[in-house]
């Protein structure tokens, strides 16, 4: 049986195959592999940081990120250019993700925010990122609420939110996907 | 080597260079936030941030927390955010509400919304002491001018200079053409505010502004990424895109700018990014037909600035609903606030299209920004050097004309810095710019 079907509770796939690909993602991450990232979005999936506590959505309200695969790859690629003048030197980052749990709604009926009429698998997450850049050590940390869609073996992301706990304050920049 | 202090200020700042120390000198910075924020009007909010009695949007004036104020017969009062009693913040809040009394959570005296001692409790312990609830020591102290344009709300620490109006003299047509737009002719803080740390001085800000020699150097990255593989996409361009790519315009785009400045240090730039023809535009126009008519409507629209600066602490952009907001925290450190405002009366994509120009490139997520930033702080990292003491100010200068009570050059010319420099020497030397 593959990783993602359904053989957990519920119907639900087994969370072990939940952590393994956020853990992944989450490598690809801190090692900047940004291509075999994007790779694992949906063609329409959408990264989304929304900049307020109650933020209904990210058509009538600015977002810390709101970036669809035109935008993600218009910053992965940015990061890499010899003139990124603030990647001089460039963000290194280290990641925990724990706290790995189906939401409480386990399963996104669609069409929801990120479009896609598929059903998804609703996933929360605590995660820290501590980054480095320059003179520079700082401590970001929050929730990740991914919407999954099984795929073979694995999933495709059809929606990453990164609440930050401090999205609300005044931000250093953020260059880098959280 | 010199050493800051040696110079006496009228010698920092000449027409076409100026001093290092002016960006490094905390000593300096002080008396900017005494001569120049204690003196010129100052950005503290937008009435539409308080629409209900009670409600309160916190602000620095220079290094001073004030809270401006919505009171039950409608005005806005800016008060000292200070509890005369004990000295306790009396709000915290960007934003919030008051209720019908601006209460000290610490030994509970209560005040009007305009900053008058209402009630103490245990009155009677008062009594045959020197208190007295008609001496304003014992009330909040008010900031002593406020005055609002169109609904931007600016106060001053002086008790006396030029009225508001006066002091944004030519550069009040940026407000206007920002409040034009809307076809009910007024606009309101919507969507939520970016708050952007900057490790450099408040001025190297200001300046980036209207700084048209930089975008293709400093943003090559962005560039490049925006336009790789996307310039000839279907229809155009994606706006988000265009945004970006704009900035790697050629020379000779820049140098065919509007650039125009006035006394006390304002500017504006003409626009870089001129909304298409697309569907968002041209719901826009027929709103503002409905109401004004074609030619009232292309008079307004054929008003399009890039970055206005209102000297020395607001940038609004009206072409895109954009108002960014400088507030000095020390000598090398800067916040910067982000407003995006709705158009009233507009279809709501038009504002949603401010929300994606402020997301692209107002956000800290931008992919524009990071890079002024960086050069920013190398700035400010450089400057503390003594590998030369002067700043050059020098393209096209002995080049500017004044015509019609402003003064006006070639896109590419620093004007703007020079201005605002002739600006910051009259306030420095005590006079009202
Ligand atoms: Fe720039």
């Amino acid at each position: 049986m593959g990783a993602g079907a359904q053989n957990g509770q519920g119907g639900l796939p087994d969370i072990r195959s939940i952590e393994r690909f956020l853990y992944r993602e989450a490598r690809l991450l801190d090692e900047r592999r940004w291509s075999e990232w994007l790779a694992l979005f949906a063609e329409d999936g959408v990264y989304w940081a929304p900049l307020t506590h109650d933020q209904p959505d990210w058509i009538d309200h600015a977002s810390l990120f709101h970036e669809d695969a035109l935008m993600r790859q218009v910053r992965a690629r940015r990061l890499e250019e010899k003139r990124a003048w603030s990647q001089q030197p460039p963000t290194h980052t280290a990641r925990i993700v724990g706290n790995v749990h189906f939401d409480e709604e386990a399963r996104w009926p669609g069409p929801g925010p990120g479009q896609g009429p598929e059903p998804r698998i609703v996933v929360r997450s605590t995660f820290h990122v501590m980054e480095w850049r320059h003179d520079t050590k700082r401590l970001l940390g929050g929730f990740y609420t991914y919407h999954l869609l099984p795929e073979g073996e694995s999933f495709r992301i059809a929606l990453k939110r990164v609440d930050l706990i401090d999205r609300e304050g005044a931000h250093e920049m953020l260059e880098v996907f959280l | 080597m010199t050493t800051p202090n040696d110079l006496p200020l009228q010698d920092l700042v000449h027409h076409d260079k100026v001093h290092r120390s002016v960006y490094t000198d905390p000593h300096i910075f002080d008396l900017e936030m005494e001569r120049i924020f204690g003196r010129a009007w100052i950005y503290v909010g937008h009435e539409s941030q308080i629409p209900e009695p009670g409600d309160y949007h916190e602000a620095l004036l220079g290094q001073q927390s004030v809270l401006m104020v919505r009171a039950s017969d409608g005005r806005v009062h800016v008060l000292f955010n200070r509890c005369p009693h004990k000295g306790a913040k009396l709000a915290t809040l960007p934003c919030g509400k008051l209720g019908k009394v601006i209460r000290c959570p610490f030994h509970g005296w209560n005040f009007a919304h305009d900053g008058r001692l209402a009630s103490v409790p245990v009155r009677k312990g008062y009594e045959g002491t020197a208190f007295d609830e008609s001496d304003p020591d014992f009330s909040i102290r008010r900031v002593p001018r406020t005055g609002s344009y169109r609904g931007f709300v600016f106060a001053s620490l002086a008790e006396d200079g030029p009225d508001l109006e006066t002091f944004l003299g030519g550069i009040r047509t940026s407000l206007d053409n920002f409040c034009d737009r809307a076809p009910d002719g007024e606009v309101e803080v919507a969507g939520g505010v970016f708050r952007v740390w900057q490790n450099s001085n408040w001025k190297i800000f200001l300046e980036n502004l209207n700084d048209t020699s930089h975008p293709m150097v400093t943003h090559e990255s962005a560039i490049n990424a925006a336009r790789d593989g996307h310039s000839d996409a279907e229809g155009g361009m994606p706006f988000r895109l265009h945004i970006i790519a704009g900035n790697g315009e050629p020379y000779v785009f820049w140098d065919e700018l509007e650039m125009v400045a006035f006394d006390r240090g304002h500017s504006y730039m003409g626009a870089i990014f001129t909304p298409p023809k697309d569907p968002v535009s041209l719901a826009h126009i027929a709103a503002l037909e409905a109401v004004h008519g074609p030619e009232k409507t292309r008079e307004i629209l054929s008003v399009q600035r890039h970055n206005s600066v209102i000297y020395p602490s607001c940038s609004p952009h009206s072409s895109f609903q954009q108002l960014r907001v400088i507030r000095p925290v020390a000598v090398d450190r800067t916040l910067v606030e982000i407003y995006t405002f709705r158009l009233k009366g507009a279809p709501p994509e038009v504002f949603q299209r401010a929300v994606v120009y402020a997301n692209v490139v107002n956000s800290p997520s931008s992919n524009v920004m990071p890079d002024d930033i960086e050069v920013y702080a190398r700035c400010q990292e450089g400057l503390k050097g003594d590998g030369g003491d002067w700043v050059s100010l020098h393209r096209d200068a002995g080049r500017d004309r004044f015509e019609d009570g402003r003064y006006v050059a070639n896109g590419l010319s620093e004007l703007p810095m020079r201005n605002q420099y002739r600006a910051w020497a009259r306030y420095m030397s005590g006079e009202d710019a």
